[in-house]
This record gives structure tokens, C-alpha cells and sequence, in this order.
């Protein structure tokens, strides 16, 4: 039974498309046959993260039209074989289609892919329903800040309203050294309002940008980072695993003393 | 409509292909590509104009991993299939605005509407006839007399005056509207526009006729940005920059004064002998009627006007410069 998620946020520029690019591609690594999908049509950035955009010959509106089998329009990882991108049309707005054909592609990739993960677009419109039609799953991706809050929780009440009731949060861009100076929400807050169980808290890293404008994702990267493993923890979780969260919480750390502290306590 | 869309257990065939005719000189300061099938673009730097780099023909071996790189009308046979000439597209098939000089008058057609998924919109179809008029000008006389031809397309009062406010904004004057519809022939009237109403059939039988020949070269000057995409069943010459996210698809030449950097298709209806030219040839992907190339992993330091062309079985690339004096004269 494949795993149908959708990554998704409601307010722009969190970080829902590097989540679904990181995600799909620890989750490859992990053995899962993984389909991403890029429901974001005439905005697409994921084949971008994924350094995949000179290799799409056709995308999904070629497929729904007829004009070319589904496999011909998968892309496949050349680092990555377990990993394919099911690319967006660049060249036409959200309505090019609906629910009812994106649930038709959804279906026919089930039958070969183990997680099919759906990168939403920002907003709560066409796209978003789009998006949204076939999940069985979500993970909803948010920064600790007000905006970005208000605009998760809406989105959850509109997943739970469309039955998708397998919600999971992440949150994405915490400073942990202004999180102790109680100048950002801190991850109990944005909890506090949400409500759905925590699936990852990601740091923020500038090697997150560094590997986005390089189209290669940082759990690609040979050297570690705190943000590529908290990516990593992500996946074993929705493998089944319990993996305790990573702390955070001491500014200007060094990796050794984080891990050590990753292997001790629980925050 | 996808009943065979169940995807087989390799949904997209591996890059290597083991039969990849690799040019045997990879040209020196060329990128040297990966894996032997890597199509790459590249060559200001060296002085053979022909086999510049190892580039990779389409059918035979699958360069880029979506595995079908025949051109995207091409009929969906399997992988390993031989470059097939299409036969020319007919002109219906081509989503796109268009507007085409004609005894005097310039004609816009709009694209016939359709229940496909790939139908456009009528907010795509008013983008593109902005972008249109913004990118052309310089190429009509102003005060020109347009005449619409709505085709099949439901047009209402609304939307007629919408488009005669674009052209008359580029100082253009809404004439006469053809259409097939009678609601958009009631709606044309209403505006007060003069009509007139032609059957289905007479209008596929034109479009037919039409779809033989090469259109007019479609000359644009504009930056092609990120989402636009140029359909035209001739060459299409831009003045301008075509930036990563847009493409372009002619049945002729394309030829950019600019930077090239997005994707563009050549010879889009099969014909193998058309070249793709640019200022600065850096695009994420070019394909001429059946091959399909990427630009190297590595880009260049130094651009020079180039020319992409298919010679024995790959896309090659050679300097403008060069190319003028080796492969145009006899």
C-alpha cells in the first residue's frame, strides 16, 4: 500500500518545495521507490532543488492530454534511481487541471512508487485543491512566525474539512539562539496553536540555499549538517521509527556535542 | 483517456545507453560530460566546428531520463524507435495566439477551443495576446485594421471588447470578427464590430491547406520570460533574451538575438535540417525534430555567438563565426 502525502503550507516561501525535495530524496535513499509530483503548474521550482530541469521533456499537462504516456514524463534521478519527478507545466496557470485528473495520476503511480509526495503550491486556491485531491497524508511545513502560523492552521482545517486526517507538522527555519532569547516563537508555541503532532523541527542553515541554487538537496551532501539530518529523522519517522528530536537549543555548538546531545536527551 | 497509464516496473529507462555514438574528440575545454550519453552543449572554445562535442542522438539513446525524445507531438511508440519525420502538424494543433500579416490587414487567430485538458483558458489565451502585442510592435503599421478570427471559440461581449482595448492600446483597430460561433457572432454585434460567420468546416479545410507550408518567420522583440511558451509553425526570430522556464517551438529556425537560456525546439514537425542559433547559447535544454541535447554540467567562461545543427546523428554545436563559413558555403 503506497504512502500518499502531501507537503503542504498555505503561506508562501516556508520552504514547502526544499521540504518535499529533501524528503523525497532521504526518503530514496532509505530503499522506497519515491514519486514527487510538482503541483505547483506555472510556478515550478522543484526540478529546480532537484537539479533536474534540463531533463523534462514532457510534464504532467502532456500526460492528462494524451500526448505522451505517464512514464515518458517521469524523470528519473541519475544519482538517485529509486527517485522520480513528475514535473508541472511551466507555461500554464493552476487550471489547466483539476482534482478529478490529478487523483487519475496520483492512482497510476500507486501501483509502482512505495511514497508518492505531492509539493503544493502557496495559497489555498485552485492549486492547493489540486494538490490536495488525492492525499492520504499531509505534512504541513511552517516557520515560527505568526504569518506563516496563522496560514498553517488554516490549511489544516481545510485538510481535515477534505478528509486528509493524517497530519504531521514541521517546522522549518528555527534559530535556536533567538528562540532563548525569547525573540521567535519557539517550537512548544507553535505547537500550541496547531495542534497535530510534530514531525521534524529544521534549523536554519544557509547551506539550505547554497544546495537549493545548486539543484543537488543537502541530504545528497557529503558533510553533515544539522539541517540534512533533521531531514533524515523526518523520513525514519514516517518510516514507523521513534527518533528522539535533535536539540537545538545551545547556540554555537559544534556538531560532535550536538550528536552526543541527539543521543542523550529528549527536548 | 489514460487507460494505459499503469507504469511498467522501470518507469523510465536509465541514461547510459550502451549504443551511444560518442563523437570519438571531445573537444578540449568542452565540459566533459559525465556519462558517455550526456548530451552536451558547449564549444565556443574550439577550432573544429563539426563533431565539437559528444552529443547524443535521441531515439537511440535516451540522453535526458524522460525516456521518449522524439518531438512532443510525435506519436507515442516505444523507446529505440527510429527518427521519424512527422508529417507537419496541422495548424489547429498549435495552442497559440497568433498574428499574421495578410493582403493589408493582420489577422489575430486565436486557438480553436476544445475539450482537451491542453485547451487553453481565457485568462492563458488574454496573456498571451498582451505578451503578443508587447513583443511585436516594431512589426506592424500602426493603425493597421485587424481582423479576428475567433474560430470555434465562445467569445462574450466582454472579452471582444477586452481584446479590441489590447490592440487599440498598441495602436491597432479591432475590424471584423470571424467566427463559427453564433453566440460569439451575437456577442461580436452587440459591441458593435462587424461579423461574419463561417461554417466549422470551412475553416479546417483552410487550416489544413495551411499546415503544408511553412508559416512567415515570426519575428518578437521581448524578453521571453519564465512560463511563456512561443508555438509557430515557421521560424521564429527573437529580439530579446529567452530566459530558463519559457520555450520555444517552431517548425522552422529559431534564432535568438540574446541570450538563449531556456528551452527550444527546432524543426518541431520533424525537419532535421533546421538550427537553432543565439548570441549567447547557454539553454537548459535544446531539441531539433527528433534529438534532444542539455547544456554540460559545467558552463562555459566565455560565450560566443553559436549555432546548434543536427550532423550525423546528434545535435553539434559550432561557432557562428565558423559555421557561416564552413557549412553555408558550397
Amino acid at each position: 500500500m503506497s504512502r500518499i502525502i502531501v507537503v503542504t503550507s498555505g503561506k508562501g516561501g516556508v520552504g514547502k518545495t526544499t521540504c518535499s525535495a529533501n524528503i523525497g530524496m532521504a526518503l530514496a535513499q532509505r530503499g522506497h521507490k519515491v514519486a514527487v509530483i510538482d503541483a505547483d503548474f506555472g510556478l515550478r521550482n522543484l526540478d529546480l532543488l532537484l537539479g533536474l530541469e534540463n531533463r523534462i521533456v514532457y510534464t504532467a499537462v502532456e500526460v492528462l492530454a494524451g500526448q505522451c504516456r505517464l512514464e515518458q514524463a517521469l524523470v528519473k534521478d541519475k544519482r538517485q534511481p529509486n527517485l522520480v519527478l513528475l514535473p508541472a507545466a511551466q507555461n500554464r496557470t493552476k487550471d489547466a487541471v483539476t482534482p478529478d485528473q490529478m487523483r487519475k495520476l496520483v492512482n497510476a503511480l500507486t501501483k509502482v512508487f512505495n511514497y508518492i509526495l505531492i509539493d503544493s503550491p502557496a495559497g489555498i486556491e485552485m492549486g492547493f485543491q489540486n494538490a490536495i485531491a488525492a492525499a492520504k497524508e499531509a505534512l504541513i511545513v511552517t516557520t515560527p512566525e505568526i504569518a506563516a502560523v496563522r496560514d498553517a492552521d488554516r490549511v489544516v482545517g481545510l485538510l481535515e474539512a477534505n478528509d486528509v486526517k493524517k497530519l504531521h507538522l514541521i517546522i522549518n527555519r528555527i534559530k535556536p539562539a533567538m528562540v532563548q532569547q525569547d525573540k521567535m516563537m519557539s517550537v512548544s508555541d507553535v505547537q500550541e496553536i496547531l495542534a497535530i503532532p510534530l514531525i521534524g523541527v529544521i534549523p536554519d542553515d544557509e547551506r539550505v540555499i547554497v544546495s537549493t541554487n545548486k539543484g543537488e538537496p543537502l541530504v545528497l551532501s557529503q558533510t553533515a549538517s544539522t539541517a540534512a539530518l533533521a531531514f533524515q529523522n523526518i523520513v525514519r519517522r514516517l518510516d514507523g521509527e521513534k527518533v528522539p528530536f535533535i536539540d537545538l537549543t545551545a547556540p554555537n555548538d559544534d556538531l560532535i556535542s550536538r550528536i552526543r546531545r541527539f543521543f542523550g536527551s529528549r527536548d | 483517456m489514460n487507460s494505459d497509464i499503469p507504469v511498467s516496473d522501470t518507469p523510465v529507462p536509465d541514461t547510459p545507453a550502451p549504443d551511444t555514438p560518442v563523437s570519438d574528440t571531445p573537444a578540449p575545454n568542452t565540459a566533459a560530460p559525465d556519462t558517455p550519453s550526456e548530451a552536451a552543449i558547449s564549444a565556443s572554445d574550439t577550432p573544429v566546428p563539426d563533431a565539437l562535442t559528444p552529443d547524443t542522438p535521441a531515439p537511440d539513446s535516451p540522453a535526458p531520463d524522460p525516456s521518449e525524445l522524439a518531438a512532443p507531438n510525435a506519436p507515442t511508440d516505444t523507446i529505440g524507435s527510429h527518427p521519424t519525420p512527422q508529417p507537419p502538424q496541422p495548424e489547429v494543433t498549435v495552442p497559440q495566439v497568433r498574428l499574421k500579416g495578410e493582403d493589408g490587414r493582420l489577422l489575430l487567430l486565436l486557438p480553436p477551443e476544445s475539450d482537451l485538458p491542453s485547451a487553453m483558458t481565457w485568462t492563458e489565451l488574454w496573456l498571451q495576446l498582451k505578451n503578443r502585442l508587447q513583443a511585436g510592435e516594431r512589426f506592424w503599421q500602426l493603425n493597421s485594421p485587424v481582423h479576428l478570427m475567433a474560430r470555434d471559440r465562445l467569445l462574450d461581449a466582454r472579452q471582444l471588447q477586452d481584446i479590441s482595448e489590447a490592440l487599440a492600446e498598441a495602436q491597432l483597430q479591432l475590424k471584423r470578427v470571424y467566427t463559427s460561433r453564433r453566440q460569439t457572432a451575437v456577442a461580436a454585434a452587440t459591441v458593435g464590430l462587424s461579423v461574419e460567420q463561417q461554417s466549422a468546416i470551412t475553416h479546417l479545410s483552410q487550416t489544413e491547406a495551411a499546415g503544408q507550408v511553412l508559416a512567415e518567420p515570426l519575428y518578437i522583440q521581448t524578453t521571453v520570460r519564465s512560463g511563456i511558451e512561443i508555438r509557430h509553425p515557421g521560424t521564429v526570430v527573437v529580439l530579446g533574451d529567452v530566459n530558463p522556464g519559457s520555450s520555444i517551438v517552431a517548425d522552422g529556425d529559431v534564432l535568438v538575438w540574446g541570450a538563449l537560456r531556456g528551452v527550444v525546439q527546432a524543426g518541431a514537425s520533424g525537419n532535421s535540417r533546421c538550427m537553432i542559433m543565439a548570441l549567447r547559447l547557454d539553454p537548459t535544454q535544446i531539441r531539433i525534430a527528433d534529438f534532444v541535447a542539455r547544456a554540460p554540467e559545467n558552463p562555459h567562461s566565455q560565450y560566443l555567438p553559436e549555432v546548434a545543427y543536427v550532423a550525423s546523428g546528434g545535435v553539434r554545436i559550432a561557432k557562428a563565426s565558423e559555421f557561416s563559413k564552413e557549412r553555408l558555403s558550397p
